[in-house]
């Protein structure tokens, strides 16, 4: 120790906004804007949309993964939204996109704000059961606030929305707008995650650390929670938009378990996981044409798989992969690589 | 109780109490600790020191009785808040960022008091000695247990506090490496002015330290004054012996 | 008045059959710490292994109800040990294989036997009438046996040494490891039971409620509201969680029809999460 060269700290180095699965997510959803206008096929139309309104939906899984809290309050969140929407597009003839989604986005994630000052103080598991029975309360109040929300038969028969006075009526413009949706949330999940990924990294690891450090973490916790409501409301404006009806089955309770696959599936640690995620799944539901019966089991199965040996998911496994074919170590979790400079005391 | 308890930055504990359901265990408690000053607290296991720890950082209500940290009144306040007010609290087992590298440690501590790069500057020497810098990029979870010890230390030094509660800072540090905490104490209250409460049980350490200690037992306070006085005086002798005799071995060093 | 007393006898019995779904989960929640998604597939897995034994075995049906249990617990204990016991370190992995198996549970029922509600009667016909109070001997006797079964998981959870272990594991795990409990043998047991609990329910009831592929769904919805009323993990609370939920259902069923008796009761468990997160007799929520 005596006579050893006082070491002075290293140079900051600043990681940028995005990662590259960030970007890679970004340029796929920003990709399927070519679908619309060169595919007629309806076959591809509607797969696309289906992916990308799933993909949607399970970023309020993602965001809420990021304080390693399990949401299945998509659903609850989806319904908020696409019934606004087919509120103000039937009883009040609105229907420009831009005013729409503002509204799909806004009407949860302003209902997030009570609700997540009263869930939000629970941890783990007791965040699971609330937000899974919130979905229940949500299906029920569908059914039976029937004057606003047409009870069981939905409400039926909205107007096709506007863009610029121009209407989006057949099926690629409806991929168009479910397109634009989905990218204007891979954007609003990606830069709000990653602009706080340190509070949300400590509060996920350590909040108990984080809060004595001085981080108010519940302030972070509210703010996820209403971005993911608002996201999730965007997904429902999508799903509404498709099938031009607000009915509570497309806000099934046990449909927040196909999101949850999706996230974990794909791989929770970046959103390149969730769009992989939606991906594959909804196409393997499609390819096997198992729509209905065999789907949740095969759903099932995998989940249990990738729990038990392969946490990343799918990224995670490629990604690994990849990194050891390159011959580097994979990167720590906030992106800085681990030099695996020998540290072990000398004295 | 007297003026200059309440100066700016003072720790003061007013007759403190706390009960879990029926069980009260903490009794009328009350003691300060001067700014910039330093004092420890020993006590047998199951004394409530580390109680106090978590009632001090606003992790625990109180059952009555007041804690003042210069002349606000902090109990009842979440921890964030106090943390701000600066008081902040080290944690007897390691506590950090898991799998992130010492830097992102360090820069979290940072930003979340909000305190900029300069606080790093100063605490260089510091992260030097402790061998943090030869780790900087290394994943802070598989260092070794020391290292990580002396990690959660200086990230709680990092916010700038002006008083540390510390929370045996040297439990499971081995013996060579137990000079890192006087180290850690004397650079905190040197460069930063930090005031200090020391939770400790080894009483080497206490002595070499401490000007002043008080003594918990059963969640009472029956001992102060400087720690060799204390520790001579029979009921102290006593309540360690009646206490649990597994780790206390240290009190007869 | 007399359709008061029959309403509140329904909703007796339901709340009997609630205890043993919520005596389970609670139990596997006290002991392991997981919160068991599967819950809802065991019982309606003891359903179809019931009817399988009795319609198309032929089997008398308090066999078929034994077989039930028995099959459920020894699927119950090898979850536990083979999967289950290997994430159980981790919260969110263990949701995440209990929400597995349950689809895939769902699934192989679906499979097996079809979308489509077998006919699956219970063997005693007839009701019990006193002035205008009816009452069908089929819910009497389930009423029994599920009693009984609540005084048997009492026992074992109050007078047995594995009860004692089991409730000082629920209390502090650490504690009851260092006084040399052995921890670890005691999870797939206690899994066992509860799953086994939930498969002689489901043997019992779907009899006189509905035997369908997903009736788990509700089931595990109600066990879910039950616990949080009750307080997760407190087995008195979970006892009289149940009887409130049974009641509010059959009473809201009666007099507020449609499904405003679960509106009740989910706005019910929303108020008792504002003013008491622990539940009606649980204890301080606990830092996970």
């Amino acid at each position: 120790m005596n006579n050893r060269v006082p070491k002075s700290l290293p140079a900051e180095i600043r990681p940028s906004l995005f990662s590259g699965h960030d970007w890679i997510a970004l340029a796929i959803v920003c990709l399927t804007f070519v679908i619309p206008f060169t595919s007629t096929n309806p076959q591809v139309l509607s797969q696309t949309n289906l992916i990308l309104i799933a993909a949607t939906a399970a970023l309020g899984v993602y965001i809420m993964q990021r304080l390693d809290l399990m949401s299945f309050a998509v659903p609850s969140f989806m319904a908020i939204g696409g019934y606004t929407v087919a509120l103000l597009s039937m009883k009040l003839q609105l229907t420009d996109v831009f005013v729409l989604a503002a509204a799909a986005f806004l009407m949860p994630a302003l209902c997030a704000i009570p609700l997540g000052a009263l869930i939000l103080r629970l941890k783990g598991v007791y965040f699971v059961l609330v937000t899974f029975v919130l979905t229940e309360i949500v299906q029920l109040l569908l059914f039976e606030a029937g004057p606003i929300t047409g009870g069981s038969n939905g409400l039926v028969g909205m107007p096709a929305v506007k863009i610029f006075g121009m209407e989006l009526w057949d099926n690629p413009h409806v991929l168009l707008t479910t397109c634009g949706l989905a990218f204007v949330s891979f954007i609003v999940t990606s830069v709000f995650t990653r602009w706080f990924r340190s509070e949300f990294a400590a509060i996920e690891t350590n909040d108990v650390l984080a809060e004595s450090l001085g981080l108010a973490a519940w302030k972070y916790k509210a703010m996820a929670f209403s971005v993911a409501a608002g996201v999730s409301g965007l997904a429902g404006f999508a799903l509404v938009n498709m099938l031009l009806t607000a009915h509570p089955s497309s806000f099934a309770p046990m449909s927040s378990v196909n999101y949850i696959t999706y996230t974990i599936v794909g791989g929770k640690a970046s959103i390149l996981g969730t769009l992989i995620g939606a991906l594959l799944l909804v196409s393997a539901t499609d390819y096997f044409a198992l729509s209905g019966e065999m789907s949740p089991g095969l759903f099932g199965l995998l989940i249990i798989v990738v729990t038990m040996v392969a946490r990343g998911g799918v990224v995670g496994v490629v990604s690994g992969l990849l990194y050891r074919l390159a011959g580097q170590s994979p990167p720590l979790k906030n992106g800085e690589q681990d030099l695996g400079v020998n540290g072990e005391k000398g004295q | 109780m007297t003026t200059h308890s309440l100066s700016a930055g003072a720790l003061h504990a007013d007759r403190i109490a706390k009960s879990f359901g029926g069980l009260k265990v903490f009794h009328d408690v009350s003691f300060t600790v001067p700014a910039g000053g330093l004092l420890g607290v020993i006590g047998p296991n199951g004394a409530g020191k580390t109680t106090m720890i978590n009632i001090f950082s606003g992790r625990l209500g109180l059952t009555s009785g007041q804690v003042m940290l210069g002349g606000t009144r902090i109990d009842g306040r979440s921890t964030f808040e106090i943390a701000m007010m600066g008081l902040v609290r080290s944690f007897q087992h390691t506590a950090i960022f898991n799998g992130h590298s010492v830097e992102t440690n360090l820069l979290s501590a940072l930003r979340f008091s909000r305190r900029d790069r300069s606080v790093l500057e100063r605490l260089s020497p510091l992260l030097d000695q402790f061998g943090l810098i030869d780790n900087w990029q290394r994943n802070a979870e598989v260092m070794p247990y020391g290292l990580q010890k002396m990690l959660g230390l200086t990230m709680a030094l990092a916010t700038q506090p002006n008083m540390l509660l510390l929370d045996e800072p040297a439990a499971g540090l081995e013996k060579s490496e137990r000079a890192n905490i006087d180290t850690y104490v004397k650079f905190a209250r040197e460069e930063f002015g930090c005031g200090i409460l020391l939770v400790e049980h080894d009483m080497e350490i206490i002595k070499r330290l401490c000007p002043s200690v008080i003594v918990l037992d059963g969640g009472r306070l029956i001992a102060e004054g400087p720690p060799t006085d204390v520790l001579s005086q029979p009921h102290v002798i006593n309540a360690y012996l009646g206490g649990s005799d597994e780790e206390d071995s240290d009190v007869t060093h | 008045m007399e359709s008061f007393i029959a309403t509140g006898l329904i909703g007796i019995s339901l709340g009997t059959q609630y205890t043993l779904l919520a005596l389970g989960f609670t139990l596997i929640f006290g002991i392991l710490g997981v919160v068991n998604f599967a819950h809802g597939g065991f019982y309606v897995m003891g359903g179809y292994v019931a009817y399988y034994c009795n319609v198309i075995l032929g089997l008398p049906y308090p066999v078929a109800v034994l077989m039930a249990m028995l099959s459920m617990a020894a699927l119950g204990w090898l979850f536990e040990a083979f999967i289950l016991e290997r994430v159980i370190e981790d919260h969110q992995a263990t949701l995440m294989v209990t929400m597995g198996f349950y689809l895939v549970m769902a699934t192989a029922i679906l499979m097996i036997f079809g979308a489509e509600s077998p006919q699956f009667p219970f063997p005693v016909t007839g009701v019990w009438r006193l002035g205008g109070i009816y009452f069908p001997y089929a819910n009497m006797i389930v009423l029994g046996a599920c009693l009984a079964a609540i005084v048997f998981v009492y026992w074992l959870v109050y007078r047995t040494n594995i009860g004692r272990g089991m409730r000082a594991m629920s209390e502090d795990l650490p504690v009851a490891s260092a006084l040399g409990m052995r921890t670890k043998a005691l999870f797939p047991f206690a899994f066992a039971l509860a799953t086994g609990l939930a498969g002689g329910t489901g043997a019992l009831v779907t009899p006189i409620l509905a035997l369908a592929p997903h009736v788990g769904d509700s089931v595990l919805a109600f066990s879910f509201l039950t616990v949080i009323l009750g307080g997760l993990g407190s087995v008195t609370g979970a006892t009289c969680a149940a009887f409130i939920v049974g009641l509010i259902e059959a009473y809201a069923a009666v007099y507020l029809g449609g499904s405003k008796g679960a509106l009740t009761l989910f706005a019910l468990v929303l108020i008792i999460l504002v003013v008491r997160p622990q539940g009606l007799l649980g204890r301080e929520v606990r830092r996970s």
